[in-house]
């Protein structure tokens, strides 16, 4: 069964026709064209695929396209401005937080959403918002890193 | 030597696409009319398959296409052994193996259609230890696998893919001069390469017949050679186009499903893409081989090692076709020699058929496995002596002048100083901060990888240069690397030096990445080519009357008289000077007594390296090896029942998360005598295999109990210190903190 829903993604209203049982993942990067988000897990646990959702993270390969019907999404492409990126994106080139790469849309959008409630994290904080957000390049130690810099700049 | 770029901490310059989500993986490529193709794979570990019914799938709306093996060729293939068919023909060898594809307008509907294909089973006996599969009467998994492409022409047992061996000098004598021998038997588990993209490709056949393909694959090249096999099309129909790709170690360089993908495309005219999923990729993939491995050592009464013989079993599952070394093989078995001056060494190694998911190359291909069962075994022979573990390895570490099992002669070696910058950086032999917590050592060594690659370097107009390689980005940033050497020879910024990615049309051939090369390899192409560009300018410079210095002008000249400044290199090292690289790490951990949990307290790496191109990738390889190291000693193994996996989701396989990382400290011994450019080495497989046999170490010194399997979970400490009470080798319940 198909149904026509309404949301805004990254600041653009869109209206696409799905089936019901599509996912939001399969939606933004098949309906939508929006290739950022990843799939990895495709459970819910590896955080490849996360997006905001009215502000609020979710993995979007768990969550029904149409869930976002009548809500705001952000992906990692609604993350830079238009002549530059997200301090949190640049923190990670700085500071080397990713490697492949695969699970960098996920990272960044979870870090945003982190300095968006806690503008100035402890590591235990870092460590405790970004459990849901796996790497497997890195070992994380630089994505604390870039998230420390990123913090630090804007409190520049 | 004083370098401008070389040595200097740059960051990913390459990454605003990997960070703003523009980068185009293979998944995400897409085409038009594009359609899904997806598989049904065997529910059954061994068994006969009677009939295979498609209609009801061929019904279902959407549903383009639904092949079995009868609509394919009948082709084998693999890396180097070629004995798996593309789609299961009459038999089917794991759970997990493909028996049919269908291809669909939408991805959905291609996974819903695979589940009305009806398949009827026979159920054959199977196979599933690696020590029953080789016994006389065992079910056999191959009749006549000596008839396969690639296969090696010793065959102990029908089940036995390879065996492989190492030998200095003449064991059995070296054991009679022992004055006291021992033996250990240690296991690992299989475990997933872990990489967040599963495998995924598209294929599109152009209107002139040529097959386009997108592929996570880290060797082009090869691939292209493998396809042409495949497919029995030739080699210059086919053009393999670079995608970055989601993380690989090791794991990226199979076939996987785009055999299927081209005769879906075939038959529907159609461009199809196929990704796994996660559980296909547990149940499928091409993982760490789990390994039974047996140590003997025999050591004179000083606590020198007089001899060594090691028996290795590695449980290669179904199929060889996943292994890309010609012995089809896992070269790691030569770690059974650790970092040791062995004068006596026998090392034999077999890769054995059963009825389990066929495994493949993962970072560091056999050396974890092997390092875990070597390093466990030197500290439990350390206790017996009575001999602090670092002396024990002090008294037989590897020397100028000594060989390793392989019979490489060294040179430039650091074992020593490695070993005792990791004590010291470590506070190793400061007292432990309490009871239940132990330290634990563990050292390696790790090759520097050989090969073949292409680059071409051209200069613009602007000034700035173009480098064109065909080197995969597989998320080492060995791109950065090598823009950081043609700016150094060529006296330019790293932003003035940019990558432009080729495709398989562009050069003959390229080995692509693996085996710790890239650095090596692709950064002495870079190099020379850098260099013979470097000559031209000057000799155009001096030919036009321009200045030198201002490689624009001197473009601009060239162009007015229809010159483009252009140099390539293809360089092929098939062996290098005997170096290696030697890693030496200790764990601090702790121990709860109740549950048996084990804690990285903190963690010491000590590196003998080259000269470091780029400081914060080589040290990002560092981390990232070290913790996939942590995961596989502590927490990740795909489990098996009977051939079942019964952790198909990546919760289930437990990769480490950003909570379970040590506080950790890297001592980095830099020493520029290395085969690559600038005298660097290498450093992607440098950190990984040494670190359960650390943990394993130290969770003994922590609680006195030994844990001979990989992974060390909370359960098996639990167990063994409830066993260690019983037999009164422990404090009791009232003795503990």
């Amino acid at each position: 069964m198909n149904r026509k829903i309404h949301l805004t993604v990254n600041g653009t209203a869109r209206s696409v026709e799905i089936p019901t049982y599509r996912t939001l993942l399969d939606c933004l990067r098949n309906d939508l064209g929006l290739t950022g988000s990843k799939e990895g897990c495709g459970v819910g646990v590896c955080g490849a695929c996360t997006v905001l959702l009215d502000g609020k993270m979710i993995s979007s390969c768990i969550a029904l396209a149409v869930s976002a019907d009548g809500h705001a999404v952000t992906t990692v492409e609604g993350l830079a401005g238009d002549e530059r990126l997200h301090p949190v994106q640049q923190a990670f080139i700085d500071a080397g937080g990713f490697q492949c790469g695969i699970c960098t849309p996920g990272q960044v959008v979870s870090a945003k959403a982190l300095l968006d409630a806690i503008p100035n994290p402890t590591d235990a904080e870092i460590r405790e918002w970004m459990l849901g957000n796996l790497c497997r390049c890195t070992g994380y130690y630089k994505i604390i890193e870039s998230i420390r810099t990123a913090a630090q700049r804007s409190r520049a | 030597m004083a370098h401008r770029i070389v040595g200097k901490p740059i960051g990913r310059v390459d990454g605003v696409e990997k960070v703003s989500g523009e980068a185009r993986y293979s998944g995400d490529v897409s085409a038009p009319g594009l359609i899904w193709g997806k598989a049904l794979r065997s529910p059954l570990p061994h068994a006969r398959i009677v009939r295979i019914d498609t209609s009801r799938a061929k019904a279902l709306s959407g549903v383009l296409a639904v092949l079995t093996a009868k609509d394919l060729p009948n082709i084998l293939v693999g890396r180097r052994m070629f004995d798996m068919p593309v789609l299961a023909r009459d038999r089917v060898r794991f759970i997990g193996e493909k028996v049919a594809v269908v291809a669909a307008a939408d991805p959905d509907i291609a996974e819903e259609a695979t589940t009305l294909i009806d398949v009827e089973y026979d159920d054959l006996p199977a196979v599933f230890d690696p020590e029953a599969a080789i016994v006389a009467g065992a079910p056999v998994v191959h009749e006549n696998p000596e008839a396969y492409e690639g296969a090696p022409a010793e065959r102990p047992h029908a089940n036995v893919q390879s065996v492989l061996r190492f030998k200095l000098g003449d064991v059995e004598a070296g054991f009679r001069e022992a004055d006291r021998t021992f033996e250990h038997t240690l296991r690992t588990q299989l475990a997933h390469q872990g990489y967040l993209e599963p495998h995924a490709g598209v294929v599109a056949i152009d209107e002139d017949g040529r097959v386009q393909v997108w592929a996570s694959n880290k060797m082009p090249f090869r691939l292209k050679e493998l396809l042409s096999h495949a497919l029995q099309l030739p080699q210059e129909k086919i053009r393999v186009n670079l995608t970055p790709i989601g993380g690989d170690f090791g794991g990226k360089g199979s076939l996987m499903d785009l055999p299927l993908a081209y005769h879906l495309a075939r038959v529907t005219g159609r461009p199809v893409k196929m990704v796994m999923r996660y559980a296909e990729e547990l149940m499928a993939g091409n993982p760490r081989h789990p390994a039974v491995i047996t140590l003997r050592t025999g050591v004179s009464r000083d606590g020198r090692i007089v001899a060594r013989s090691v028996r290795a079993l590695f449980n290669s599952g179904a199929y060889a076709a996943f292994k890309p070394a010609p012995s089809v093989s896992l070269g790691g078995a030569s770690m059974g020699a650790g970092v040791y001056r062995i004068p006596n060494l026998w090392i034999e190694s077999f890769c054995v058929y059963t009825n389990n998911i066929p495994c493949g190359h993962a970072r560091s291909p056999g050396e974890p496995q092997m390092v875990f069962a070597e390093e466990s075994h030197m500290d439990m022979i350390a206790k017996e002596l009575a001999l602090d573990p670092a002396e024990f390895r002090r008294r037989n570490l590897l020397k100028d002048g000594d060989h390793l099992a392989n019979g490489h002669h060294l040179e430039h070696v650091r074992a020593s100083d490695t070993l005792e910058a990791a004590l010291k950086a470590s506070e190793y032999s400061q007292p432990k901060p309490g009871p239940w917590i132990g330290r634990g050592m563990a050292m390696t060594h790790r090759h520097i990888g050989v090969g073949f690659t292409n680059a071409v370097v051209r200069l613009g107009v602007d000034g700035r240069v173009t480098l064109r390689i065909a080197l995969p980005d597989t998320g080492t940033g060995a791109h950065l690397v090598l823009r950081q050497v043609v700016a150094e020879v060529l006296g330019l910024a790293v932003d003035d030096v940019e990558i432009e990615m080729a495709t398989t049309d562009d050069f003959a051939t390229d080995s692509g990445v693996g085996g710790s090369r890239v650095t090596h390899t692709g950064g002495r192409a870079a190099y020379h080519a850098a260099e013979k560009l470097k000559a031209q300018i000057q000799a155009e410079a001096s030919k036009l009357g321009v200045p030198g210095d201002s490689l624009a002008a001197v473009a601009r000249a060239a162009a007015r008289e229809g010159r483009t400044l252009e140099a390539s290199h293809f360089y092929d090292a098939k062996a290098h000077g005997a170096v290696t690289s030697f890693t030496a790490q200790v764990a601090e951990v702790a121990v709860d007594a109740q549950t048996g949990q084990v804690t990285v307290r903190r963690f010491t790496t000590a590196h003998d390296v080259g000269t470091v191109i780029n400081p914060l990738g080589h040290q990002g390889q560092i981390e990232g090896g070290l913790i996939q190291g942590l995961g596989f000693a502590l927490m990740e193994e795909i489990k098996t029942e009977e051939g079942r996996i019964s952790t198909l989701s990546l919760g289930d396989v437990k990769l480490p998360t950003i909570q379970d990382i040590p506080p950790l400290t890297t001592v980095i011994l830099e020493d520029p005598v290395g085969p690559g450019p600038f005298n660097a080495k290498a450093i992607g497989e440098g950190s990984i295999s040494s670190v359960a046999p650390a943990i394993a170490n130290a969770v003994a010194d922590a609680c006195g109990v030994r844990i001979l399997s990989l992974p060390i979970t909370a359960e098996k400490v639990y167990f063994a210190l409830k066993e260690a009470v019983r037999e009164a080798r422990l404090p009791t319940e009232e003795g503990r903190p």
